[in-house]
């Protein structure tokens, strides 16, 4: 039934060093180590995967890495190639894919520098995007905790009639 | 009947109609716009919306404020002219609502404008919209 | 991006007889939505752009992450307020594939009915709204007066006008459709029929004003991340619903509008064929809907800590503004580790903007900007 899934995933895994796994008919996840991930990434832009749908960071805590995912999309082959690459937590650098996916990776990249602070080597601008004037911590990562902080700054516990949002 | 000084008399013979300048954001489009539409005509009540607040009477906060965008409502609140009212529409907008634990919200809105009617709604209605600005006439202070 | 914007925006008027300056087309614009604009333009040309967003970042990625699933369902529908029924399907779709639930064919049915009606109204509000903005204000009055028919059949079946209270949630739907709903949708689709013919008799008229203005190439749209009508409008033929069906797309019978021509006016066609085919949809799920359950037995009335096990999936579907994605993963405690919100907008309106308003006058540049249909509370999240 996944034949072409099968296929694909086998000539990616004769190529390179990845791991990968078929999830469901349309969809390949694979993981690689940081510093082969453009010859990858280089690669699948070359078969026909020319839409990058996404670029998402997700916090470790407990690991101590950021963990990076590209969601690309062939119209053609009509597949879904997710690439998944570990960091480290407390210096997060990675090579950007701006040379591959020119502005549409350029986009999603400022918006991860600000919201987890990753650094994208060879992104053009990484200046703020939502944010005016933020001086706190990068605000998405796990140990910045929103129900603390918003309980210190606006409520405040001996007013009766806010005391719901303390539980 | 409400006992009137004169000089609200006097500008209750003045003020008719009222212009509306809308500084709506997300869930006010969605019920506001209706408003002008067909459907509910707030044209024949003599209310239009105006594209500047040097025009305007009222100025409507129809939405969840951010720490961005109240920046700039305040300057738009100084640039009106007396008299002048403040509505605030949605529980999103007077409460903080459904993102009462976001850190980029405002959660009490009077601290930042002085709010003269709040209509509460997830979102209101238009009939509710339309009990407010009749209420205004009535009961507000600053008009007198 | 250009450098120019950032080192004239301090010396206002560098030489005496310059016909350059910059312009901010703001939120408080009347024209503009809440999104603003900076603009270098010399004489009456815009020389180059810059997107200003974050007039509605509430951050909704990580207050996901505080709530359980069954209380995220109220939250998605407030992801774009123009089209929240089509937001709620791709947050119920997430998670039932995460947790691995069956869900009855009726349900399957009902959900996709009321996505194709948002996806209606949503083009009901792209059409008032950009006949407003080039001058044709009896299309804005008419577009606005017809939705609200759509509005009433919304209040009947889930109780709300705008936002329907989480009414596709992970499971099913929340409860089944009253008795009198199928004559009530069909005498709704007839007043939309009747809209659409007399939108269009407004066509030359839109037509001289959109002609040849914000052309954007095929090559050049996939390279900025652009997808649904925008895309269509370049002349690729893609669309979510035929490429990997979801829900019962493909038993459907209904086809892709596509125009060549990369302009406002190709945008706009493809915006009133895509109700026509979105009525067609609604007439043949309505003629084979079949009975039954409409939420899956153990989610009638869910326990509100239900735990999801742990796993990671990518769901992609059709709005009506292009395509949308959700990345979840879960952890190990049953707790949802990352939401990622993939929207339309936030391609649409930084790059392909910035691309677009390059070369334009001050005077198409509302043309431009309404007819890519954007969303600014979909792009801040």
């Amino acid at each position: 039934m996944d034949e072409k899934e099968t296929a694909f995933l086998e000539e990616i895994q004769s190529r390179f060093q990845v791991t990968g796994r078929i999830q469901r008919r349309q969809r390949i996840w694979i993981s690689i180590d940081k510093e082969n991930l453009n010859t990858v990434n280089q690669w699948l832009k070359k078969q026909g995967f020319d839409h990058l749908s996404a670029i998402s960071v997700t916090d470790l805590l407990d690991q101590g890495v950021y963990e990076i995912t590209y969601h690309v999309w062939s119209y053609t082959k009509k597949i879904l190639v997710t690439v998944k690459t570990r960091i480290d937590r407390k210096n997060p650098i990675i090579a950007s894919t701006v040379p591959i996916w020119k502005e549409n990776a350029q986009i999603h990249e400022r918006e991860l520098h600000e919201l987890f602070g990753v650094n994208f080597q060879g992104n053009p601008d990484l200046s703020p995007l939502f944010l005016e004037d933020w001086q706190g911590p990068p605000p998405f990562t796990k140990d910045f905790n929103w129900r603390e902080y918003v309980q210190k700054k606006c409520y405040d516990k001996k007013n009766e009639r806010e005391t719901a949002y303390y539980e | 009947m409400v006992k009137r000084s004169k000089k609200a008399k006097n500008m209750r013979k003045i003020i008719k109609s009222i212009w509306i300048f809308n500084w709506f954001n997300s869930c006010g489009f969605a019920e506001l716009v209706p408003v002008v539409g067909s459907r509910w005509d707030m044209e024949r009540f003599g209310m239009i919306i105006v594209g500047t607040p040097r025009h305007a009477d009222v100025l409507f906060i129809a939405g969840y404020q951010t720490l961005k965008s109240i920046k700039r409502a305040q300057r738009i609140y100084e640039q009106m002219a007396e008299p002048r009212v403040v509505i605030a529409l949605g529980s999103c907008t007077m409460t903080g609502g459904m993102y009462w634990d976001s850190y980029n919200t405002i959660k009490k809105l009077d601290e930042y404008l002085p709010i003269t009617m709040y209509i509460p709604g997830c979102p209101p209605r238009p009939e509710a919209v339309f009990e407010a600005c009749e209420k205004i006439f009535e009961h507000v202070k600053e008009l007198e | 991006m250009s450098n120019s914007l950032e080192s004239g925006i301090n010396e206002l008027e560098p030489y005496p007889n310059s016909t350059e300056y910059n312009f901010y087309f703001g939120p408080a614009h009347p024209g503009s939505g809440n999104f603003g604009v900076k603009l270098a333009i010399d004489g009456e040309k815009v020389v180059s752009a810059r997107a200003d967003p974050g007039y509605l970042h509430r951050g909704f990625e990580k207050l996901m992450e505080y709530r359980t699933p069954i209380q995220n369902a109220v939250l998605s529908d407030r992801l774009c307020v123009l089209e929240p029924l089509n937001w709620n399907l791709v947050h119920a779709e997430a998670v039932d594939e995460l947790m691995d639930i069956q869900v009855p064919e009726r349900a399957k049915y009902i959900r996709v009915i009321m996505a194709e009606l948002s996806r209606i109204q949503s083009h009901i509000i792209w059409y008032g709204v950009f006949s407003k903005a080039i001058g044709f204000d009896t299309g804005f009055k008419m577009a606005f007066g017809y939705r609200d028919y759509i509005l009433d059949v919304f209040e009947m079946i889930t109780g709300g006008r705008v936002y329907p209270t989480g009414y596709i949630c992970p499971g099913g739907v929340r409860r089944d459709f009253p008795s009198n709903t199928k004559e009530k949708i069909v005498h709704v689709i007839d007043k939309i029929r009747e809209m659409i013919k007399l939108g269009e008799l407004g066509n030359p008229a839109m037509a001289a004003r959109t002609q040849d203005i914000g052309i954007l190439d095929m090559k050049m749209a996939i390279q900025l991340g652009a997808t649904g009508p925008v895309l269509r409008g370049s002349g690729m033929k893609t669309d979510v619903r035929k490429d990997e069906p979801y829900e019962i797309y493909d038993q459907l019978d209904f086809e892709i509008p596509i125009k060549k021509q990369g302009d406002a006016c190709a945008r706009y066609w493809i915006g009133i064929e895509e109700m026509k085919q979105s009525i067609a949809i609604i007439r043949q799920a309505l003629d084979t809907l079949p009975q039954g359950e409409v939420i899956e037995a153990k989610y009638k009335k869910p326990k509100i800590t239900m735990k999801i096990p742990e796993g990671e999936v990518y769901v992609r579907n059709e709005v009506a503004r292009g395509e949308a994605a959700f990345y979840m993963a879960s952890d190990k405690n049953g707790k949802i580790l990352r939401s990622k919100i993939r929207g339309p907008d936030f391609l649409h309106m930084i790059p392909v903007l910035e691309y677009l308003l390059q070369g334009t006058q001050i005077a198409d540049i509302p043309a431009v900007y309404w007819s890519l249909n954007i969303c600014p509370a979909d792009m801040d999240r």
